[in-house]
């Protein structure tokens, strides 16, 4: 009885202290966490916008760019400790590697699983179950399939891949650059940053500004006009898949360099925080998305140290119905066909 | 229905005392020597490599019997869990419903040991678990058909906290648990035999891969050794963001890690991690010269303890034992030198305290290398 209430008791032990004693490390965590759902969370954005579709199986197509950099890695023999030159080039082949390797999924499922569903107008909740389906299919050909026929390293285990690159301080208490004890960030942070917010902003660039960038956001403003208009709605949905899926490319470089591994279900959680994300910024938004995958990824590190790291989903989720009781369709509203995006 | 009458039977037979002594066979000399052995556990999934090893030393038991006994049938039946309780749960019952099986070697973990042993308690099938450490499995919703051939986590948690004090000499040490049935219960023996010391604590998730929130905790308390409780999954990413972090502070494991797949895992950052586990570490001889003839490969996380656990068993066929009330009772009575420890179970079905011996192994490029014996006060 009394280690019942005493269990009670300590279960949310709030540490105000872990918190605020270190807020701008904390918040440079939780961007860097962020950077990378937002980046995988576009995918899910870009989809919703054009095709009113959820692809579930987008956290499968991040978990093929992961591997695609273990398998660019090893094909060339990069290994940790490589010069610099050296680390430059396979960072560089990993990246092209991962997005066509996503890109490639995505359109392969757009191809093999949405277009004959279109073709016969299945209704939405058909499209929802091929998804699922589709992720546990990807899921399953990393898992199982493909150990059958190479053995290690697929198969169910997590795969350590070489980190080319060091973490090191560039800011903090044994930083490179500024020795100070307000924050420490690592180049690894600035990279996974960085990388993350050209690349959204890029996409942005190419939506908002390119020719095909205008036929993605007609399709999604009125399908049918833009197709009397003279838009191929079957190329805008692949383009759509496409991009999403180089997005999630990048996203998985960056996951890769950072953590140093992968693993046959990587993608689910990301999935789920990414798909997350967009709902949270407003799903068909595309800068709903970076600013949902940023906030989630804050307020993750801060309920982290706030309570106990398992506490993380808990407040993550939390934070989402209320924002959705106030703003149903996320922060910035959903739609990518109107001016706002 | 079938596991029902055979429970019955067993409640009707069970009274007999044990007529102690062991390996004087009993029953009718015609009796066959043949039976099933079940061996369930995580045989694949990313903490497989705990599992497998002990499933082949239990292999290398039955074939090397079976060398001596060519008149026996007795065959012994993997059963993949994937150390997951849901899934252990329809493999415990095909089991139980199968009369052939007269035995069970698991589960492996603790968890899909918790869900299954009502199971087997119901239908009368013996469990030796070779790996199963958690306490409550022999002090809580107790079943008389369960017994392991390993210490309990009390031990091991006591243990820990004596090697994080004494031999590493920490002061401040920091324990971080995975907030599930195993590392939870293990962290908070470590974290009270510690006592005082403990500079602070954090609990993460299974299946999480990224602790910045955990490791700034650790810097802030300024910790000069870490504990994580919980399984290779999580544990080797937690090592390498913790070495990322630049913290060159030791950090303990404990037997969930104890698998040949923690050094791959964690890559260069595993180097000198400390891993501590109930189970013996196996010198070169006999057994492990058989095992790698066998395997091809050195023996692995439990091997020696899955060995004894089958050996237990084809010691009961052998005496005659062909129902499984006799297997049982035979197994309650055993008392013979195993190849880790003096096999005795105690009416809880525990090895004897003092039989349990706790190891500490440290990582040496791709291999656990046994460090040292941890003494238990």
């Amino acid at each position: 009885m009394i280690g019942a209430l005493d269990s009670l008791v300590l279960v949310p032990m709030v540490n105000w202290d872990n918190l605020f004693s270190d807020i701008p490390g904390h918040t440079v965590d939780g961007l860097t966490r962020g950077a990378i759902y937002a980046l995988v969370a576009l995918g899910y954005t870009l989809v919703y916008g054009v095709m009113r579709l959820i692809n579930f199986a987008h956290s499968e197509v991040f978990m093929v760019g992961t591997w695609a950099v273990l398998g660019i890695y090893t094909a060339i023999g990069a290994a940790e400790g490589d010069p610099l030159w050296f680390v430059i080039i396979a960072t560089l082949l990993a990246l092209i590697g991962a997005m066509l390797a996503s890109a490639g999924t995505a359109l392969v499922v757009e191809r093999v699983a949405y277009k004959p569903l279109r073709k016969k107008n299945a209704p939405p909740l058909i499209f929802l179950i091929t998804a699922i389906g589709c992720s546990l299919v990807l899921l399953e050909i990393f898992g199982q399939v493909l150990k059958v026929f190479f053995g290690e390293p697929f198969g169910r285990k997590p795969i350590s891949i070489p980190s080319l690159v060091k973490t090191r301080q560039l800011i903090g208490p044994n930083g490179a650059l500024i020795q100070t004890d307000v924050v420490t960030i690592t180049n690894m942070q600035v990279i996974v940053f960085f990388g993350a917010v050209v690349m959204m902003f890029a996409l942005d660039f190419f939506v908002n500004r390119s020719r095909l960038g205008r036929g993605v956001r007609a399709v999604a403003q009125d399908p049918e006009t833009a197709a009397l208009m003279g838009v191929n709605q079957d190329r805008i949905f692949m383009l759509v898949f496409i991009l999403g899926g180089a997005m999630a490319g990048v996203a998985a470089l960056l996951y890769t360099m950072q953590f140093d591994g992968t693993k046959f279900d990587v993608g689910f959680i990301i999935g789920v925080k990414a798909f997350t994300a967009a709902v949270l910024g407003g799903i068909g938004n595309l800068r709903g998305a970076l600013l949902g995958g940023l906030l989630l990824g804050v307020v993750e590190v801060y309920a982290s140290t706030l309570f106990d790291s398992s506490w993380a989903d808990v407040t993550a989720f939390i934070l989402l119905v209320l924002v959705l009781m106030v703003r149903p369709t996320g922060i910035l509203g959903e739609s990518l066909g109107k001016a706002r995006a | 229905m079938a596991a029902l009458l055979v429970g019955a039977s067993l409640a009707a037979c069970g009274t007999t005392d044990d007529e102690g002594g062991s390996g004087g066979g009993g029953g009718g000399d015609d009796a066959a020597c043949a039976g099933k052995i079940g061996a369930m556990g995580a045989l694949s999934g990313p903490n497989a490599s705990i599992v497998i090893p002990s499933v082949n030393g239990a292999k290398l038991a039955l074939s090397q019997f079976l060398e001596e006994n060519s008149d026996c049938d007795i065959e012994l039946v993997p059963f993949d869990s994937e150390g997951d309780a849901a899934k252990a749960t329809p493999l415990a019952s095909q089991i139980a419903d199968d009369a052939d099986f007269l035995g069970v070697i698991g589960g492996a973990f603790s968890g899909e040991t918790r869900a299954t042993k009502g199971i087997f308690d119901e239908a009368g099938v013996t469990m030796i678990s070779q790996s199963a450490t958690a306490t409550d499995l022999t002090t809580e919703d107790v079943k008389k058909v369960f017994h392991r051939v390993v210490g309990y986590d009390d031990i091991q948690g006591e243990a820990v906290a004596t090697y994080i004090s004494d031999t590493l000499g920490a002061t401040k040490p920091f324990v971080v648990d995975n907030s599930e049935a195993y590392g939870e219960p293990l962290a908070a023996t470590v974290i009270s035999s510690l006592g005082d010391a403990v500079a602070g604590t954090d609990k993460t998730q299974v299946g999480q891969t990224e602790f910045s929130a955990t490791i700034s905790k650790i810097e802030a308390a300024d910790a000069d050794a870490v504990f994580y409780a919980g399984y290779i999954a999580e544990a080797a990413p937690l090592l390498k963001q913790i070495r990322d972090a630049g913290l060159e502070i030791p950090v303990v494991f404990p037997d969930g890690v104890y698998g040949a797949d923690f050094p791959k895992a964690a890559g260069s950052a595993g180097e000198g991690a400390i891993i501590t586990c109930p189970c013996v570490p196996i010198e070169d001889g006999e057994f492990s010269s058989d095992y790698e003839a066998e395997f091809g490969e050195k023996p692995g996380a439990y091997a020696a303890e899955g060995f004894d656990a089958m050996t237990v068993f084809l010691d009961a066929i052998k005496s005659g034992a062909t129902d499984r009330a006799a297997v049982a009772e035979f197994v309650n009575s055993y008392d013979e030198p195993g190849l880790t420890k003096q096999i005795k179970f105690d009416d809880k079905g525990d090895i004897s305290v003092d039989n349990v011996v706790i190891w500490s192994y440290k990582v040496e490029g791709d291999v656990l290398v046994p460090d040292q014996e941890i003494s238990l006060s």
